[in-house]
């Protein structure tokens, strides 16, 4: 069951937390929704799995490429 | 009689050159579930139809000719579908495949035939990289630079199935294939990690180096990444039922298959009116085009645009369409790129152009400007104006600012608008901030009242009005308008042949 990290391909802010920690989680489920772009973008699950963390809290920025939650798979 | 003498010779040369590398390399492949070179070729072609051709060929170097079969690579002529190909499978059993001074000539000498005479080039590339002992000192670097040419345009369609280990010449033809599949477990590579290490004392994992993620996420190299090799060669027989032999013909029609655009209502049910909400296009496409026609190039790179060849009633199209399932469908520097080689491969071999647009923009930002994002817009821009196959575009939602225009605003030959389409240079809330300077969070009144100023003239009726889209259609109807409108733009006048202004545009960015 290895860690993987579930980063945010876009910068954004947080504007809704769709998993929480301990929930199972199929490959493309949003984990986070981000506004950006004027748009809800989901960050996404790249495996199906368990949530083991939620490292960002609503209305925090999150650059390109940050880890915001991390899985097992 | 008096012939035996020749008649053993030849047979047993043909044994030989048949036979490949040694008995064990054979059978560990076919362990491992890994075809060899000539199995690949049958795999590949229709049965039956490989003819080979240089297969007394061995290494230029007399102490290696025993051991190096047709020089380690497998040539010949063949037909897909029961249209002519020329193919060059890599013998990795025999000597790495490394490339050498005969087997280079081989290679030359097919692709030149292919253009000559007008037939698809494929090449299954599985190579070592330079046989060294051919091609170390002056002489053997001299020979090797004279006769390798990598002047190639688009007359021809390249494709590459890369099946396993691939340094130097392996990569080379892929680098300059307009299409290339990867197995799961092949690797992609100037150099083997074994000359890495020697050069530039660094460990390198093969797959971190070039395997199938980084090429077909990070490059974009590779356009689709298979578990066989027999998913593989069937990946280059599909692709190329989508294009013509040659630049002069035009592709060929396919049947219709039953049901094709019968579940077209379902579009309204994918696609939300919010135009803040996403939706994974790809569902889109499939409702509007031929079914399971439709062959993404470049699915899992630059993923906020689709470039996926299709049939629409039998005639193939290249669509380029946002995903506002991937970084809300805005446009990056990867999916500049990925549009801009798409545009040049399909306007050389006439393939009319689909652009569904649903855009917020160009992604802005640090990481887009130090990646060159201006020149990639433009650069798919100027794909875009150069461009002479038939240009359709569909507004789907929001098409904003520059990105309106490369989506194939005021550049198609024929323009509809859903009736949802949202025309403007920026979104409306985003105008309302930079114009008047409100802050929504302690003036939302006077903020929501800016946003509703610039969300007037929006619509789709006020860009038909000035004739600035050609119609408004349901989305229902996507089907039906592209059928017609590809009906009606099929440049009759040169048989639907282009000018191909990008035949020699680069095939890497």
């Amino acid at each position: 069951m290895a860690d993987i990290d579930i980063k945010s391909e876009i910068a954004g802010k947080v504007w809704l937390i769709e998993a929480e920690v301990g929930q199972g989680v199929e490959e493309d489920d949003a984990v986070i929704i981000l506004e950006s772009m004027k748009m809800e973008i989901p960050v996404a699950a790249p495996v199906s799995g368990k949530i083991t963390e939620i490292l960002v809290e609503k209305d925090e920025a999150v650059a390109e490429g940050q880890t915001v939650a991390r899985m097992e798979g | 009689m008096g012939w035996e003498n020749n008649v053993e010779e030849h047979r047993r040369r043909i044994a030989a050159a048949e036979a490949m590398g040694s008995t064990r390399r054979l059978e560990e492949r076919a362990a491992a579930g890994i075809l060899n070179a000539r199995q690949r070729i049958e795999a590949l072609l229709d049965s039956g139809s490989f003819h080979e051709s240089g297969r007394f060929a061995v290494s230029a170097r007399a102490e290696s000719a025993d051991r190096s079969p047709a020089d380690g690579v497998v040539d010949g002529y063949g037909r897909i579908d029961g249209r002519e190909v020329v193919v060059c499978a890599q013998d990795f059993t025999t000597l790495g495949s490394s490339s050498a001074i005969n087997n280079g000539r081989k290679s030359q000498k097919m692709w030149r035939t292919a253009e000559k005479n007008g037939v698809p080039f494929v090449y299954l590339s599985e190579c070592s990289g330079a046989r060294i002992p051919d091609i170390m000192g002056a002489v053997g670097m001299g020979r090797i630079g004279e006769g390798f040419i990598f002047s190639r345009r688009r007359i021809v369609p390249w494709a590459d199935a890369l099946l396993g280990m691939s340094f130097g010449g392996g990569t080379w033809v892929a680098s300059v294939s307009d299409f290339v599949v990867m197995r799961k477990g092949a690797v992609m590579a100037v150099t083997s990690p074994r000359v890495n290490s020697v050069a530039i004392s660094e460990q390198i994992d093969p797959e971190d180096m070039g395997g199938w993620r980084v090429q077909t996420e990070i490059t974009g190299k590779a356009d689709l990444a298979v578990d066989t090799d027999e998913e593989a060669l069937q990946a280059v027989r599909d692709y190329l039922s989508y294009l013509p032999s040659n630049c002069n013909e035009m592709p060929p029609m396919a049947d219709v298959p039953a049901g094709s655009g019968e579940d077209a209502n379902r579009i309204l049910d994918l696609v939300p009116e919010e135009r803040r909400r996403t939706y994974d296009v790809r569902k889109v496409i499939r409702l509007i085009v031929d079914r399971d026609s439709m062959f993404p190039i470049k699915e899992r790179f630059g993923r906020s645009l689709v470039t996926s060849f299709a049939r629409i009633e039998g005639r193939s199209v290249g669509i380029i369409a946002n995903n506002p399932m991937f970084k809300g469908g805005a446009l990056d520097v990867d999916s500049c790129d990925k549009a801009t080689s798409f545009i040049a491969m399909c306007d050389s071999f006439n393939v009319p152009l689909i652009f569904l647009a649903d855009v917020p923009g160009f992604l802005i930002g640090i990481e887009g400007e130090h990646r060159k994002v201006p020149g990639k817009i433009m650069n798919f821009m100027q794909a875009l104006e150069l461009a002479s196959v038939p240009v359709l575009s569909v507004i789907m939602r929001k098409s904003y600012g520059q990105a309106y225009i490369n989506m194939g605003g005021g550049r198609s030959d024929e323009m509809a608008c859903w009736f949802t389409a949202d025309i403007s240079f920026v979104d409306p809330a985003v105008a309302a901030s930079i114009v008047t300077g409100l802050d929504p969070t302690t003036e939302p009144e006077k903020f929501a009242a800016a946003v509703d100023e610039y969300s007037l003239g929006c619509s789709p009726y006020d860009l038909a009005g000035q004739y600035l889209a050609h119609d408004v259609i349901d989305p229902r109807d996507t089907r039906r308008w592209l059928g017609r409108m590809l009906d009606a733009h099929q440049r009759r006048r040169t048989g639907g042949i282009g000018a191909h202004h990008m035949q020699s545009w680069p095939f890497t960015y």
